[in-house]
């Protein structure tokens, strides 16, 4: 990196300082999992139970609902990748006590929990594609 | 300013080089030492039980669970022996099903989750650099509530009283049970699920907050990680049994039906809240046990760990995805196919985190210089245990599979593979790799090869053939077989190795309490290990680090060279105790930077007393003696409030301290900074779950039964459920006005606002109850879940009003004021909580109804 574009020190320190991070943060993609776990178990237990009649109706917004929750965990994973910024840094451990890498290894953490939740969410879409029925 | 109204740090921090390596002279290093040593004496003689450092607690929690350990196995040699030969009649069938029932039930509970508190208590303080937990008292309370809830539980095989309806109690079995062994279960081990609890806020505190100076996220243990992972489990994990237990011995005592189909009721409301508990609960003994591997193999590997941030992801995603698979315990179930489908994609997703941690640590052997040790060859034989467990797992997860082995002798032999290799094999690999940190002696290289080859080659005995035996069609949980069936030869086998898992663990127990006496002084740091815990007095000292230093790497005793004398010399942070107090420094949540030096709780009797008191409230109901149990539970509360007032918020004498290193710390914290706030939040968050679980059997009865609620049912008056809601809230609304007009100066309003809140709580929980009384919570589950919720909110504002009253009293007495108003932050907290769960209660309560 040349030094016309290295960011000035204060605003790097302002970016990284303690109270722009949260623990939570790297949970969001893993909470969007469940929150689409939760829809597609209550909406199906429930139109089984009381409308079986409307199960595809149920299936076609749990399906819109699954490209929504995959939007998110795109975005956060997006999010995550610019902030992990591995392609600048080519650091890959993030191993050092500076404030620096613990701002890039919480964004590698969250690209990969994204990650992870993208699996979790097209796994148990699956079933909603594939299963025509209650039964 | 003055000292009082300072209520942040002051000096310089981080230190710097020069700072560091300026000695420190040995006149004040020998003096600081004394007045550690002062303030952190265990007790002597008769009162070593009132210990609650962490190194005392967390040994007795290891070795009592050890001990629940050891007496489940006896029943297991006992089973194994009555099914060595088909007709066999050593064991009658009610014996058979109490000893079945109390293995699994004290391996899961007695065992399994208690061991990873005991670890973690008495582990977690060290990886960190820290004096103690937070809140040691709360330790030893757990610790104590822990013996009395285990020691009954497993005394009741002695009267031949024990819980026969297996580990998981199902109704109607466990529900129609006579006798008093389901009631034993229930309230037995609800009080050690309550202990456990405390546990995990002891445990989640301690690694957001008392971690060292320095010590970021990104290079804390990953130990510390797989902590903070699984009592965030636990938060969610163990409170949906609570609430099943709680509606559970609501039938039991009082007949009200929510298992009972014949009234409305449901069976399967049990199975869902038990398995939400009980496959996170695999994870819950699963992780922290992995985590010790995570531990041992890059010092066995002798570099840092591959993929810190894989294994990190891998933690969290197991952590979440867990939650997501309690079904495939309940696929024979007649479920819709659809949903059982959701729950089977979630069980194949979650071997992917699983997996990757496994392929990490793979990764780290070969990319290190590999010296073996006996710690190492447990961990091996835990990942080639759990890997066949975690294939079978694989398999199981498959519905049209699942239906097949369903109860079969094959889910026993999964199930012990997983747990095996997943728990049993890395905690015994924890016990020698910490054993000299923990006793400053070495166990012997020689008996820990013959009892890991015993244990490994008698667990694959035992277990291998019973995959066989289940899918030749043996069922679990039968206390003998005709000759016929086929499964003689299989049993045997199985019997024989069990035989030969008791010898490896005769060595191993021998190894461990034989007299080490004539040993030399084992190496400060034997592994050459790079993480904190290694910096240890030997011989032993109480107070934990002898300076608490600042840390900059993930293996600081690797990269750090002079670290280890800079701590003994007292160079770093908290090197004296100027007051004789026991104190630790707590530090922020993301980077660890030093706020306070908080003063913690040393040897006291009140915690065994509140135990006793706590576990007669729970033991009593047992065999319906109500009048002695609700005068035990007062004691035990009164028990709490003389712990709590004489020793924990109380107004500091000097609000400020030297740390060391030029900066001064406060010792006084209030709000989100205290660590006590903390605990409030995390048990709220677990309550809370608690609370959800009760509502969402509400709506599980709707989508359940035609008949939820009933044509025709009476329902809850509603102008007395407004009217109970409002005056709740208006009680919440003073609280949160009482603090404020506090930390304003104006002392007179708070005071006011704390008289009028409890006698407006007390109206409200008047008006709750008066609105249900035309129903009769027997006759129909309606009317029982509506009555359950209100008894849940009552309870709950009880203890607001205990709450309130606790700052009234603390702001006449001068113990809580404008500046020390932490009791009064944390009040308000839960009093968030309880006005939540007012507002669900009755929206379920009084508008659900006319919805519905």
């Amino acid at each position: 990196m040349s030094d016309e574009h290295r960011p000035d020190p204060d605003e790097e320190r302002r970016e990284f300082r303690e109270e722009r991070e949260s623990l939570w943060r790297i949970t969001l993609a893993p909470a969007t999992w469940v929150a689409h776990f939760v829809a597609s178990y209550g909406v199906v237990a429930v139109t089984c139970a009381k409308a079986p009649d409307l199960l595809g109706a149920a299936r076609l917004g749990l399906g819109l609902f699954t490209l929504v929750a995959l939007a998110i965990i795109l975005w956060l994973g997006w999010r995550a990748w610019r902030q992990w910024d591995v392609r600048n840094t080519g650091d890959y451990t993030n191993a050092l006590g500076e404030a620096e890498d613990r701002h890039q290894f919480l964004g590698h953490a969250a690209v990969l929990l994204a990650l992870i939740s993208a699996i979790g969410v097209v796994y148990g879409t699956l079933p909603v594609v594939m299963l025509e029925t209650c039964r | 300013m003055s000292d009082t109204d300072q209520t942040g740090p002051t000096g310089p921090y981080p230190p710097t080089a020069d700072m560091l390596a300026e000695p420190v002279p040995q006149g004040e290093q020998d003096r600081t030492a004394a007045e550690l040593r002062a303030a952190w004496a265990p007790p002597t003689g008769w009162r070593y039980f009132t210990a609650v450092n962490n190194s005392e607690v967390g040994l007795w929690y290891a070795l009592t669970a050890f001990g629940f350990m050891l007496l489940a196995g006896v029943l297991a040699l006992v089973m194994r022996l009555q099914l060595a030969l088909p007709d066999n009649d050593l064991i009658s069938a009610d014996r058979f099903n109490q000893f079945f029932t109390m293995h699994g039930s004290a391996m899961m509970f007695l065992f399994a989750v208690p061991m990873f508190e005991a670890i973690a208590i008495l582990i977690l303080p060290a990886f960190l650099g820290g004096r103690d937990m937070p809140f040691p008292r709360l330790s030893a309370f757990g610790f104590w509530c822990f013996v009395i809830g285990g020691v009954f539980v497993m005394g009741s095989l002695l009267f031949d009283a024990a819980p026969t309806a297996g580990w998981f109690m199902y109704p109607p079995l466990a529900t129609q049970d006579e006798g008093p062994g389901s009631d034993i279960w229930l309230l037995g081990l609800s009080f050690i699920e309550i202990a456990s609890i405390a546990a995990a806020v002891e445990l989640i505190v301690g690694a957001l907050k008392c971690r060292p100076p320095g010590m970021r996220v990104n290079i804390m243990p990953l130990y510390a990680w797989y902590v903070l992972v699984v009592g965030g489990m636990i938060l969610f994990a163990f409170p949906p049994l609570i609430a099943g237990d709680f509606l559970f011995e609501l039938e039991r005592s009082f007949d009200w039906p929510f298992f009972d189909p014949t009234r409305g009721g449901d069976p399967m409301l049990w199975q869902h809240l038990f398995w939400i508990f009980g496959h996170p609960e695999v994870y819950i003994v699963f992780l922290p046990s992995i985590a010790i591997a995570a531990m041992v193999i890059p010092t066995v590997a002798r570099r840092p760990i591959v993929g810190y941030s894989w294994i990190v992801l891998s933690a969290v995603g197991t952590g979440f995805l867990s939650f997501g698979l309690w079904v495939h315990h309940m696929f024979t179930t007649g479920l819709p196919n659809i949903s059982l489908g959701f729950f089977s994609a979630a069980s194949e997703a979650v071997v992917i985190p699983t997996g990757i941690q496994l392929f990490a640590f793979a990764a780290t052997l070969i990319a290190g210089r590999v010296k073996m040790s006996l710690p190492m060859l447990w961990i091996a034989g835990a990942l080639a245990i759990f890997t066949a467990g975690g294939l079978t797992g694989v398999m199981l997860a498959i519905a049209p599979f699942n239906w097949q082995v369903h109860d079969s002798y094959f889910i026993v032999a999964h199930l012990h593979y997983t747990l095996f290799g997943g728990m049993v094999f890395p905690v015994i690999a924890g016990v020698y790799y910490f054993f000299p940190f923990i006793r400053k002696k070495m166990l012997s290289e020689r008996l820990g090869r013959w009892a890991f080859w015993l244990i490994f080659t008698g667990f694959n005995v035992t277990f291998l053939p019973m995959h066989l035996t289940g899918l030749l069609g043996m069922p679990r949980r039968i206390f003998t077989y005709p000759e016929a069936s086929g499964w003689g030869w299989l049993n045997m086998i199985s019997t024989l190795g069990a035989f030969v898992i008791a010898a490896g663990f005769v060595v191993f127990v021998w190894d461990l309490l034989r007299s080490k006496g004539s040993q030399t002084q084992v190496p400060r740091n034997p592994w050459d290990a790079g993480t904190l815990e290694w910096s240890h007095d030997v011989p032993e000292e109480y107070w934990g680090a002898r300076s608490i230093p600042h840390i900059t790497s993930r293996y600081p005793l690797w990269d750090d060279p002079d670290l280890v004398a800079r701590m003994d010399a007292g160079r770093y942070y908290l090197p004296d105790s100027p007051h004789g107090h026991r104190e630790t420094l707590v530090t922020s949540v993301i980077d660890a930077s030093p706020e306070l030096a908080q003063r913690v709780t040393g040897p006291t009797w009140i915690t065994l007393w509140a135990a006793a008191f706590t576990g007669g409230a729970f033991i009593f109901p047992t065999f319906h003696m109500y009048p002695p149990a609700i005068v035990s539970g007062a004691f035990a509360v009164v028990c709490i409030l003389y712990w709590l007032w004489t020793s924990t918020a109380r107004p500091p004498e000097h609000g400020m301290r030297d740390a060391g290193l030029g900066l001064r710390l406060p010792t006084y914290a209030s709000g989100p900074k205290a660590v006590g706030w903390w605990a409030v939040w995390i048990t709220m968050l677990g309550d809370a779950t608690a609370f959800a679980s009760v509502v969402f059997g509400f709506f599980f009865y709707w989508t359940a039964k035609p008949d939820f609620p009933p044509e025709g049912a009476m329902h809850a008056a509603p102008a007395l459920v407004g009217l109970a809601v409002l005056v709740l809230a208006l009680s919440w609304a003073l609280t949160l006005g009482a603090r404020h007009w506090n930390g304003a100066g104006r002392v007179g309003a708070a005071r006011g606002a704390l008289v009028a809140a409890p006698l407006l709580a007390a109206g409200g929980c008047a008006a709750l109850i008066a609105s249900v009384q035309a129903l009769e919570p027997a006759s129909h589950v309606y009317p029982a879940i509506i009555w359950a919720l209100m008894i849940w909110v009552v309870a709950h504002a009880m203890v607001g009003i205990i709450m309130q009253l606790y700052c009234l009293a603390g702001s006449v007495s001068g113990k809580l004021t404008p500046r020390h108003d932490a009791d009064l932050w944390n009040v308000t907290l839960f009093w968030h909580f309880l006005c939540l769960t007012v507002l669900v209660a009755g929206a379920v309560i009084g508008l659900a109804p006319g919805v519905l």
